[in-house]
Parts: C-alpha cells; sequence; structure tokens
C-alpha cells in the first residue's frame, strides 16, 4: 500500500571541502530531526529516509547530486546547501525537474524561487540589528574583511550602507581572502587593522578560514573590548574551531545560540547530545537545519504528499516551536519569519545574548536601502 | 562561476555606490497591463516582493494613471492595435514589453510602445529586478538626452539668428561682425533684451524694408 511506503528525502551537506565543519552540523540537524520524527511515528506511519551525499564544498558536485537525488532516487525534497555559490547551483534543477529545496542558511537576499523554502536569516533578520548595536556600543567606523565571493560582497554592501547613515559613519577599509585563506593571508590585512584602528571589524569570512582570521586578530595583540570583530557567520561551529580564549569578546548576530535558556531549547539540545554525543556544535545554521525537517513534516502530514504543488500550500504560513523560539513560513517570500539575536563570546565558548528582538522580524529579502532602526520593534 | 577562484591575495575592493534606479525601487510607482492568469499574478507578486507600489490594470487604460513611474504592458495579439498612443509622447515612463509571441507583428508593436526592456512568458521573479532597474536607468537616460537635445537646439537656433543679424548690420552699417555683435548687445543691454530678441527684430525689421524695395 502505498500509505505504508517510506519517503525518501535528498540531504546534501559538505562534509568535505572549505565549508565541511559548519555543513557536518547542518547535517546532524537535519538527521535528528528525521531520528524525532520517525521515533514518533513518522508522518502518518510512514518513515522518513535521508539520502545523503558529500559535495564536498564543490558548487559542480551539488548540481550533479541535486540531479542525481531526483533522476535516480526520485527524491520530491532536498535539505541542503551552505554557500549561494551551492544553492545556484542547485536551483536551476530543482525548477526544472519541479522539486523542493530546503535552504538552512542564512544569505545575502535578493531571491525569490517558487521551488525554494528559505529558514535563515534575510539581511533585514541580522546585518540591520548588528550594525545597530556595534555603531551604538563601539562607534561608527567600520573595516571590512570577508571571503571572495557573492555573500561577502553583499553583505558588506549593506554593512557599509547602514553605517554611512550613522554619524561619522564611514569605511576604512574592505578587502577579500580566497576561501581555503590560512593565517598568512590576513598578515596585511590585520596589519592595516592597525593602522587604521577601526570601531569594529565587520568579518564575513566563511567556513574554516574564520579560525585564521580571528587568530591572526588575537596574535597581533588586539582587544576585543575596544576594537571587536563583528559577524553573522562566527557560529559556534568556528568559535570551537578557534578556542574560547581566541573568540571570547567577539560578536554575532544570528537567530538562534545554543546558550538560549528556554525549556524548548534546552530540551532539543539534551535530546541532541543523547543522540549525536559530539559530534557537531550546534548553532543556528544547525537550527534552521533542524526546524525546516519538522516544517516540512507538520505540512506533509495535512497535505499527505510530498509533490510540491501539493505541499505548498500546506507549507506557507506553517508554524513551528523552534529552539529559537516561534517560527514561520512567509507566504508571500518564501523566507522565514525570525528572532533576531545579537551575542558576544564568552570564556567558554558560548554566546551570552546581549540583545534579542522582542517579537519575530518579517523577511524583506528584497531591501535595497537598508535604514538603521527602520525594523525596529521597540 | 568560481567567483572565489578570482584572487589569490587579499585585494581592496571596488567602491559601488547604490545607484538612484535602486534606490528608489520601493517609491516606484509600477503600472501593469497585464490580464489576470498566472503570468499576471506571477508579475504583480515579485514586483510587491520587491518593495513597488503595483498598479494592475486589464484591458489596458488609455494610458497609464499620472504618476506612474514605470509601465509593464503584456502585448496579447487582441490588443495590439487597440494600443493608445501614450507611450510615444515624450513624458511618458519608461515602458517594458511582456511578450507571448516574436513574430514580426508583435515585434512592430514592441518598437512601437517605445519598449525600454523585454520580459518573456513564462514569467519567473529571477530577472524581473534586472529589467526594471534598467528601463529606468534607460528612461532617464533618454529623459536626460532629450533635455539636451532640447537645449542645443534652441542654442544653435539662436546663434542662427544672431549670426544672420550681424550679416545685415555689416551690410547695412559697413561694420565687422565683430562690431556687429557689440552694437547688438549694447542695445540688448539698453532695452533689457535678450541678444536673440534683438537679432530677431534686425531680421523681422530688415525683411520689411527689403520687401518694400
Amino acid at each position: 500500500m502505498a500509505d505504508t511506503e517510506v519517503i525518501k528525502v535528498g540531504v546534501l551537506f559538505s562534509q568535505t571541502g572549505v565549508t565541511s565543519a559548519i555543513e557536518s552540523s547542518q547535517l546532524c540537524g537535519t538527521l535528528f530531526a528525521i531520528r524525532e520524527i520517525n521515533g514518533s511515528g513518522g508522518i502518518a506511519g510512514r518513515e522518513l529516509v535521508p539520502i545523503s551525499y558529500d559535495p564536498g564544498s564543490d558548487p559542480v558536485k551539488y548540481r550533479k547530486f541535486a540531479e542525481q537525488l531526483i533522476l535516480t532516487d526520485d527524491v520530491q525534497v532536498i535539505f541542503g546547501c551552505y554557500m549561494s555559490s551551492a544553492r545556484k547551483a542547485v536551483l536551476p534543477v530543482v525548477e526544472r525537474w519541479n522539486r523542493l529545496l530546503f535552504y538552512a542558511t542564512l544569505y545575502e537576499g535578493f531571491e525569490y524561487s517558487e521551488n525554494v523554502i528559505y529558514t535563515g536569516a534575510a539581511p533585514n533578520q541580522n546585518s540591520v540589528q548588528l550594525a545597530d548595536f556595534m555603531t551604538s556600543n563601539f562607534g561608527a567606523r567600520v573595516y571590512l574583511v570577508g571571503s571572495n565571493y557573492i555573500y561577502p560582497y553583499e553583505s558588506n554592501r549593506i554593512m557599509s550602507d547602514l553605517v554611512s547613515q550613522y554619524r561619522g559613519g564611514s569605511k576604512l577599509g574592505e578587502r577579500y581572502v580566497r576561501l581555503d585563506a590560512t593565517e598568512h593571508d590576513f598578515e596585511e590585512i590585520v596589519k592595516e587593522i592597525g593602522s587604521t584602528r577601526p570601531d569594529f571589524i565587520f568579518s564575513t569570512v566563511v567556513g574554516n578560514a574564520t579560525q585564521h582570521f580571528y587568530r591572526a586578530y588575537a596574535h597581533a595583540g588586539f582587544d576585543p573590548a575596544s576594537m571587536p570583530i563583528a559577524s553573522l557567520t562566527t557560529s559556534e561551529v568556528e568559535v570551537a574551531q578557534m578556542g574560547a580564549d581566541i573568540a571570547a569578546g567577539h560578536f554575532t548576530a544570528a537567530p538562534y545560540f545554543s546558550s538560549i535558556t528556554s525549556s524548548t531549547n534546552q530540551a532539543c539540545l539534551e535530546k541532541f547530545g543523547r543522540v549525536f554525543d559530539s559530534q557537531t556544535t550546534p548553532n543556528a545554521s544547525w537550527e534552521a537545519a533542524y526546524f525546516q525537517v519538522h516544517l516540512f513534516a507538520q505540512a506533509m502530514l495535512t497535505a499527505g504528499s510530498a509533490d510540491i504543488e501539493t505541499l505548498m500550500p500546506a507549507l506557507l504560513g506553517t508554524e513551528f516551536d523552534a529552539p529559537q523560539g516561534r517560527v514561520s513560513i512567509d507566504p508571500s517570500t518564501h523566507h522565514t519569519n525570525l528572532n533576531p539575536r545579537i551575542g558576544r563570546v564568552n570564556r567558554e565558548g558560548q554566546f551570552d545574548v546581549v540583545w534579542e528582538a522582542p517579537a519575530p522580524i518579517r523577511p524583506d529579502p528584497y531591501l535595497v536601502t537598508h535604514r538603521l532602526g527602520d525594523w525596529m520593534v521597540r | 562561476m568560481n567567483d572565489e577562484d578570482q584572487a589569490t591575495h587579499s585585494e581592496p575592493a571596488l567602491d559601488l555606490p547604490v545607484s538612484h534606479s535602486l534606490r528608489d525601487l520601493r517609491s516606484l510607482r509600477v503600472c501593469v497591463f497585464h490580464p489576470h492568469d498566472s503570468d499576471g499574478a506571477q508579475l504583480t507578486q515579485q514586483l510587491q516582493r520587491i518593495g513597488c507600489n503595483v498598479h494592475a490594470f486589464w484591458p489596458p487604460l488609455a494610458s497609464p494613471p499620472p504618476g506612474t513611474d514605470i509601465v509593464f504592458i503584456a502585448l496579447c495579439p487582441d490588443i495590439l492595435i487597440d494600443i493608445d498612443d501614450w507611450s510615444t509622447v515624450d513624458e511618458a515612463p519608461p515602458t517594458i514589453a511582456v511578450l507571448n509571441y516574436e513574430n514580426p507583428t508583435v515585434m512592430e508593436a514592441m518598437l512601437r510602445i517605445n519598449a525600454q526592456a523585454v520580459v518573456t512568458s513564462p514569467i519567473r521573479s529571477f530577472g524581473l529586478l534586472s529589467v526594471l532597474v534598467l528601463a529606468r536607468e534607460i528612461g532617464r537616460e533618454r529623459k536626460k538626452m532629450r533635455k539636451r537635445i532640447m537645449r542645443l537646439e534652441e542654442k544653435l537656433g539662436s546663434s542662427r539668428k544672431v549670426s544672420s543679424a550681424q550679416e545685415i548690420l555689416c551690410r547695412q552699417r559697413g561694420v565687422s561682425k565683430d562690431e556687429a555683435y557689440r552694437i547688438m548687445r549694447e542695445q540688448a543691454m539698453a532695452k533689457r533684451m535678450t541678444v536673440e530678441d534683438i537679432a530677431s527684430a534686425i531680421i523681422n525689421a530688415s525683411d520689411i524694408l527689403s520687401s518694400g524695395r
């Protein structure tokens, strides 16, 4: 009978390559949610079966495996991608075969596809809040460092735009490094930071290179108390890679930190720890990867099918009590209503939440000109 | 594809200020002339996602509502003969054609309405933002050019007038061209008129005098 048939879902997160650490955490979050769903009877008695490949942080392999998942494994839904280049590689494939991609990563915005659900933060859900916090507490003279690809370019453009609206706001430098940068690649940059003395540094360095930048900063003897690094992508995973002594005092904006004290989060972490032990460090991308599987399962339970045409109406507007708080899909943009927060790394390598939005913030992926303060619900 | 491979060393980035055409997006008043079908819905919804103020009409109005910044118009075969000529007047907002067919009849209609950009059916959300920005920029450029051409034409006309008036003075008073200009300017200052007006007066007077001969 079709009703007891397993539901195969595709999973594409890199366990090798430049973004392996953070993507492995997304893989764990995905598998954890699938396990939870199966543990409580599956979706109306049907078991979720993940089919997972390792695209090695390479967009070409993402495209290849996405095709394989659809054409050979016959999945209707794919959970995956971290870097924008990977999402852009998979996008034409899911559009061509009319399948659905769940994308659990913050990104630079300016996208909408009928075939994608975006569960990470758009710039109006992290950059605006971070700019406001950093400029009010440290000043508006910023130095921008990023990995050399599209996400950092656009995020840095937004940050420059935001600080320029602030009195005395200016951009003291903007530098890009290759994705597999080592500490050596940051020497010149750190020297320039030392001579320009910004109020804060905005880092859009992603993946395994992140630790090398923070290390180079620490080795130059700079003090986070007076000239901190602010980031959107430095999560608990990257902090674990560099060590708490290197990371302490720096800031990150994200909808989720594993330090959140709510009972939902604590129960989730406890359960996760029992199953996955110390395989990965929970973080915002992990959490989005986790809750998006639950959103899918809920919608599928209502719709009775994973076929995109049947599933989508049920999915849009679906709500879930995620570890970060209540989340829901915004029907008009396919992005997610999220709960922005700002955290500062403490001596234990955890984030102390220093600010949080009083209510979920609606995604606005096509916002060209961000205004300091215009999103506030104070 | 691999933008990430481009740089092996850290390099300073280009400064790309956001142009007006991008900044204004949220205040744009967009008029959509498109049948109320799935393409029409896709089009208006994506424009709303981008943040524009969208007003959709079908069949097309005699002209877009006053204050419209940009117009999308579906060149459906059944309305081709009825398209009013609002799109060809100088102050018409930039127009983007939505095409279902690519045959000569539709191509001619596309040229006739003075389209600045084109989107093709089936409409996808991807690509609309670029078309919008491009059409707006081209519209802005055209407006600037039109103003400039008008100014140049005026200038050219006026300098032709001044030059023939100079010639008349040279002939009748036996003075040099420079002297003729000086005389005209003196007159203009004394009578608080422009040199061009004085030139016109001289030409007119000369016409009358010579026709009486």
